[in-house]
């Protein structure tokens, strides 16, 4: 019972502690790749300290309750998500509930920037939900082909049956879907081919352009947040999840920099390029490795 | 760069927090910002400093006036000047904010920035080098420990002067007072 009570309290926190690290780590990273010396390490904790010190207006009550909604989105969908063997929610919800908890996070943005009524937001929340419809008809038809292979929606169950049979990335049936998570990562994550919803040379930071002080502060959490859910979950359905949170972490940071050399390497897609992409190979990709998994079942 | 200051961070973060993360605004008002790109990309690497260029007024707290104001650009810095959330800074870039430089007899800018929005410090030179900036950064880090970096709060402080000046250059302005403006003597 008390494990249970600190593990609810202790899994959010790791996931902030590894979303700022990875936030500090790609701008040093990013840094070195341009050849430069790049900020220390600590600089995201820097900004959201002067970030929550700052004086910050509100445009409404639905401005201040979006983030919050958003946030909160983001927490308990990392409550769901197997860190290890530290799985405070996850035998009681499963892959359907992460997919759709997994929306809230783009939604209270949206309903935020609506109150903020500046024509940057409307073009950023439209960019944001594109997206979002880009990338989620792929992670579907990828959860589809995961969940039909090992016949359960438990996450749990996946991550305990990938530890005896080894990791679904490099077993055969589940080959394409995994590749097909890996292009979509991304986009999921907000990295630089799918980078239209900030887009700060274009439309000003998008959803952001009114976030200042706290607002910004909790937005950049919850982009920590985004960030170790997103990475989570193609460590625990792709790569064998892990017993301990150590070799946990450590898959998630071979992901994540491979995640930065493409971010690094290519430049921005339009919006429509990016849905085009998304619909076209790595939903082909799925769609063949849904088909494939179905027949190896026969 | 001293970054080992355990007891200062413990005693004051916000003001360590405002030293050492100056977001500033990416606004081009004149010949001075061609300096800036050098300064933020791979040569001069600003962002080892904490400084990096952001979108928005909203999300910024550093505020540099690259090179010569002209009237109709001085309309668009009092704003964005005043979008920014507090505790802002200014630092005019060049010598034309300090004095007209060489525009000191043009119609068409203004002469002195500090008439119209107040300003914590100033780069001297046409034009200062990019390290220039890395100069005055850390002399800005220095004036913040000691509490000189003032700018917002005398803004407050002395709205009704800003205010009329401005009003004085444009005659009405068609943007509300940022604070309420009352009478001492009345």
């Amino acid at each position: 019972m008390v494990m249970g009570v600190v593990e609810y309290i202790l899994s959010p926190l790791l996931a902030l502690i590894i979303g700022i690290f990875f936030l500090g780590l790609s701008r040093k990273i990013m840094a070195r790749i341009h050849w430069r010396y790049g900020p220390p390490l600590t600089q995201p904790i820097i900004d959201i300290i002067k970030l929550f010190s700052q004086k910050s207006g509100s445009h409404g009550s639905l401005f201040n309750l979006g983030i919050i909604l958003s946030l909160a989105g983001s927490i308990v969908v990392v409550l769901f998500m197997p860190f290890g063997q530290m799985c405070p929610l996850s035998s009681s919800g499963g892959l359907l509930v992460i997919l759709y908890m997994m929306l809230l996070g783009p939604l209270g943005i949206a309903l935020s920037g609506g109150e903020g009524a500046n024509p940057n937001i409307s073009i950023g929340i439209s960019r944001k939900l594109i997206l979002a419809l880009g990338y989620e008809v792929p992670l579907l038809l990828i959860l589809l082909a995961v969940m039909t292979h090992y016949e359960t929606i438990s996450i749990v169950e996946v991550v305990k049956k990938q530890q005896h049979a080894g990791w679904s990335f490099i077993s055969l049936p589940l080959l394409l879907p995994g590749i097909a998570y890996f292009l979509i990562l991304p986009a999921i994550l907000g990295l630089r081919p799918f980078e239209v919803v900030q887009a700060p040379q274009e439309i000003a930071s998008g959803p952001m352009v009114e976030y200042g002080g706290k607002f910004l502060a909790f937005a950049t959490i919850q982009h920590a947040f985004s960030l170790f859910i997103g990475i989570a979950l193609f460590v625990n359905l792709f790569l064998g999840g892990a017993s301990n949170p150590v070799t946990f972490f450590i898959k998630m940071l071979v992901v994540f920099i491979l995640g930065l050399f493409i971010n690094a390497a290519f430049p921005r897609f339009r919006i429509e390029q990016a849905v085009k992409y998304l619909w076209r190979w790595p939903t082909l990709l799925a769609f063949v490795g849904l088909i494939v998994v179905l027949i190896i079942r026969r | 760069m001293d970054r080992n200051q355990l007891a200062k961070w413990l005693k004051a973060p916000a003001k360590m927090g405002h030293k050492y993360s100056l977001h500033a605004v990416y606004f081009c008002t004149g010949c001075g910002i061609i300096e800036v790109p050098p300064v933020i990309t791979a040569r001069w690497d600003a962002e080892r400093f904490g400084v990096i260029p952001v979108a928005t007024p909203r999300q910024a707290n550093l505020f540099l006036i690259t090179g010569y104001v002209s009237v109709k650009t001085l309309k668009a810095i009092i704003r964005t000047y005043e979008q920014m959330p507090e505790p802002k800074f200014t630092v005019g870039f060049g010598s034309c904010p300090i004095n007209g430089g060489m525009y000191w007899d043009s119609y068409n800018t203004i002469k002195h920035l500090d008439k119209y929005i107040p300003v914590d410090g100033w780069i001297a030179g046409c034009m200062p080098r990019p390290e220039a900036i890395f100069v005055a950064v850390t002399h800005l880090w220095t004036l913040i420990d000691k509490g000189m970096a003032d700018g917002y709060k005398r803004y407050r402080e002395n709205y009704k002067y800003y205010r009329a000046n401005q009003e004085q250059l444009y005659g009405t302005l068609e943007w509300p007072p940022l604070f309420p403006i009352e009478d001492k003597n009345e």
